[in-house]
């Protein structure tokens, strides 16, 4: 629990990946103590601000105040009394935690919303639905690893009886110049293509669909644009079955 | 929640009012949601520039925060924080998410190492305003790892590890030197809760 703590100041000023995030959140609802703390800390970086402010172009205005009246709002959030729960129903609520987040990521289009933004804000959104539901599945399984050369974190959660996993990626080291991450899963020496994380980019959730037969999941780094199979040995793999 | 209602010292740059405006614009009043803009919007669209740099996504992505925070104003919850930081969490949030997914890491650290005086800029840039004063000398009262920590991570979006990686830290030492920072930052500028 100390280690977590610790996480505080990093936690406030926003400088923590998407699973640290969520498990800083959780320690969050069994610690009112640290409630507090985050709070302070919280305003203190907010004044930070202070020192930056900057008046926008007009026009931002008009459009702001053009854009809500076209915004559904969303309801308050319903907080159940903090006391213990069992560990399963904790880590539901994280993983329920970590779906509304990509769905508030994925939701969030511009004013500009151009036709491509508005059908890529759907396929988002109808893909946050289809990870809550992994996360939320009554036999999700959640299993972890360090990143490639140690940094950072890969977390899979799988459900069986869905046929899908989810793999979430926090603060790896970068695949190289040119490079992404490529997800696969494995069975015997078959190896199938699960999607990439994109060129450069080293935090992210994936849907990963057909797990079931599989035997892995790995992840491996490969040109931009991704490989046909795997071209080293997977920095990172767990076991699916 | 018990946590006790967080009370931030009142002072100019956060005029009363802020709690109410947003308790109005949670009930979908669209006039109060344009009072609140104007007092929240040189702070949302500078926090998206400071740390974004480029002028145009700067003002997308403030659009986007200022359009959450109407989205979302029904799940401010005022026992865990005041209405501005809520506000300017939202903020920072979405400028550090487009940042960490525009760059890969080389090109942010490439660029890193040709901003190094963006904290004396930052500095720089407070004018005479009293709590820009304020945060300016609360700022000179850090260590200069304390000081480049918050730097690289409010001002600069980069996660504790990447702060790590750049100021050749260890991990732990810069996760303590943030808490610390922050701890001293509240003290020197008086955000007391309770």
């Amino acid at each position: 629990m100390s280690d977590i703590h610790t996480l505080s100041g990093a936690y406030a000023l926003d400088a923590v990946d998407d699973i640290e995030r969520v498990a800083f959140a959780r320690h969050l609802e069994e610690c009112p103590a640290c409630v507090r703390e985050v709070a302070e800390l919280t305003a203190t970086a907010a004044r930070l601000v202070d020192a930056v402010t900057a008046v926008p172009p007009a026009w931002l205005r008009e459009r702001v105040l053009d854009e809500i009246g076209r915004t559904r709002q969303i309801g308050p959030l319903i907080r159940r009394p903090a006391h213990a729960v069992p560990a399963t129903r904790r880590w539901r609520r994280a993983a329920v935690a970590v779906a509304a987040a990509v769905v508030l990521v994925a939701a969030g289009g511009g004013a500009l919303a151009q036709e491509q933004r508005v059908r890529d804000a759907q396929r988002q959104a109808a893909q946050a639905a289809e990870i809550e539901a992994v996360l939320t599945a009554p036999d999700a399984m959640v299993q972890a690893a360090p990143g490639p050369d140690g940094l950072g974190r890969v977390t899979l959660v799988t459900s069986r009886a869905r046929d899908e996993a989810v793999a979430a990626f926090g603060g790896l080291e970068s695949p190289g110049v040119d490079r992404t991450y490529q997800l696969w899963t494995q069975r015997g020496d078959q190896s199938t293509d699960k999607g990439k994380l994109g060129t450069g980019v080293t935090s992210g959730t994936v849907l990963v669909a057909g797990v079931r037969t599989e035997q892995k999941f790995a992840v491996t780094r490969e040109p931009a644009g991704g490989s046909t199979a795997p071209t080293e040995v997977p920095p990172v793999s767990l076991k699916l079955d | 929640m018990t946590s006790p209602r967080p009370r931030v010292r009142p002072d100019a740059a956060e005029p009363p009012g802020l709690d109410d405006l947003l308790r109005r614009v949670a009930r979908g009043d669209e006039d109060a949601f344009a009072v609140l803009y104007d007092r929240i919007a040189p702070r949302v669209y500078g926090l998206a520039l400071r740390v974004i740099r480029d002028p145009a996504q700067a003002e997308e992505v403030a659009q986007e925060a200022l359009v959450d925070v109407w989205r979302t104003a029904g799940r401010y919850d005022p026992a865990r924080g005041s209405a501005i930081s809520w506000v300017l969490t939202i903020a920072h949030r979405r400028a550090v998410d487009r940042v960490r997914s525009e760059q890969a890491t080389a090109d942010r650290t490439r660029r890193a190492a040709v901003t190094e005086v963006a904290f004396d800029e930052v500095v720089e840039e407070a004018t005479a305003r009293f709590e820009q004063q304020q945060v300016r000398r609360c700022l000179g009262n850090l260590t200069e790892l304390q000081r480049e920590a918050v730097d690289l991570a409010y001002y600069h979006g980069y996660s504790y590890r990447e702060v790590a990686e750049l100021l050749g830290a260890a991990l732990p030492t810069v996760k303590t030197r943030m808490r610390d920072a922050l701890i001293r930052l509240r003290d020197c500028l008086g955000v007391s809760f309770g």
